[in-house]
């Protein structure tokens, strides 16, 4: 388990910092998301924003205990999900989706979305630090 | 298995920020919007390896979609070989307090020039004037062709963009601006400007599918002698513009923490 964590997080950390190393969304994402707080949120889309400065979709995810937790997750500009196979119709309000990222430093239920794999199981390109 | 592809995605990320990086510190900040560079399922056209088109007055033509920029997150890498940024004590105080949530850019204003436009812009030739059309923001310069000078120092009303005027030397389209005011930041690290910024940029289309570009950095209010920033941009075969409203649902700012020059863009 512990190697599988540690696995999720190099991947996450690779997608960001293959996007990252180009860097020309309108925000540092290191400034808002920290690198050290990796996660994986496996849940149903409740919302999704189709909006600029960047698209959001939010997730409920529910714990073993039952309890909801509803993330804010940050992805790329339409502009650039769209010249990259997105439509607005990706995301669907009750979408299963599961999702690896950052935690933002200062809001413990936002994230910055760094892979989202859709209830099919195909990966949808999502770096904001695009 | 998982270590296996762990150090696969390592290798991966390596590989990948390396070549990238690399190609920052020849041509300062690329554009992000290419979409056969994202993976993405849209394939640009190849550009064929042709001369830069003609304007029927003979000078080259730079009409068309690009990408890339001069610098957008970090100035250094663009500088030109051997030039540095020797900021004045004070500037370098302003420079130091900067925090990322105050980037203009962070808060969707305009970039002062030659900050960078990280998505696809446009340049548009008439006789009279050049416009420069850009995605972010979705905002836009005008260039003065028609040989006018700038406004007297005393009609100057200072703005992000500033006042800007174009002629040719030779293939180059050199566009001359003042009149900035001094909130403007030259990168997401905070290197400042100050009233008396004069920028001068060079482009140049050395072929159908390049344009070269340099921007010399001039502010004495700020720093203690001019500097040259280099980038090159890459046209994109049919390329058009999309819509880019910053600050529709901009939930950002509130959350960025820390120092501009350690923790802004161009720090990750």
């Amino acid at each position: 388990m512990r190697t599988k964590t540690g696995f999720i997080y190099v991947l996450v950390v690779a997608v960001l910092c293959m996007g990252g190393a180009s860097l020309l969304a309108h925000h540092s994402w290191t400034a808002q998301y920290d690198p050290t707080k990796p996660l994986e949120v496996k849940g149903m889309v409740s919302k999704f924003e189709w909006t600029n400065p960047h698209a959001r979709f939010y997730v409920d995810a529910r714990s073993t205990g039952g309890d909801v937790t509803t993330w804010n997750f940050e992805l790329a500009s339409p502009n650039i999900l769209l010249r990259n196979g997105w439509t607005r119709n990706t995301l669907k309000v009750g979408d299963q989706v599961s999702v690896t990222g950052f935690i933002a430093r200062s809001n413990p239920k936002m994230a910055i979305a760094g892979e989202v794999v859709d209830g099919t199981g195909k990966k949808l390109f999502a770096s904001s630090t695009n | 298995m998982y270590r296996r592809l762990a150090l696969l995605a390592i290798a991966g990320t390596v590989v990948v920020t390396t070549v990238t990086i690399g190609a920052q510190g020849r041509q300062g900040g690329r554009g992000v919007a290419l979409p056969r560079r994202l993976g993405g399922e849209i394939t640009a056209p190849k550009i064929p390896d042709a001369p830069a088109p003609r304007l029927p007055n003979g000078k080259p033509d730079m009409t068309g979609a690009w990408t890339g920029s001069i610098a957008w997150g970090n100035i250094i890498p663009a500088l030109k070989p051997g030039e540095t940024v020797e900021l004045l004590p004070e500037a370098k105080k302003k420079m130091a307090a900067r925090l990322v949530k105050e980037d203009p850019a962070v808060k969707c204003i305009l970039p002062t020039p030659p900050r960078g436009a990280g998505f696809p812009w446009r340049i548009v030739m008439t006789p009279t004037h050049a416009f420069i059309l850009y995605e972010f923001w979705g905002h836009y310069r005008q260039v003065f062709l028609d040989g006018r000078g700038h406004p007297p120092q005393a009609e100057i009303n200072p703005t992000w963009m500033g006042h800007s005027i174009g002629s040719w030397q030779g293939d180059t389209l050199v566009i001359d601006t003042i009149g900035f005011n001094d909130l403007g930041w030259l990168d997401g690290r905070g290197h400042p400007v100050s009233e008396k910024l004069h920028v001068i940029e060079r482009y140049t289309r050395t072929k159908l599918g390049t344009m070269r570009m340099e921007a010399t950095v001039d502010d004495p209010g700020t720093y203690a002698k001019p500097f040259t920033l280099q980038g090159e941009a890459e046209l994109i075969p049919g390329g058009e513009l999309m819509e880019y409203s910053c600050s529709e649902n901009n939930q950002d700012a509130p959350f960025l923490e820390g120092p501009a020059d350690t923790r802004g863009q161009g720090n990750n």
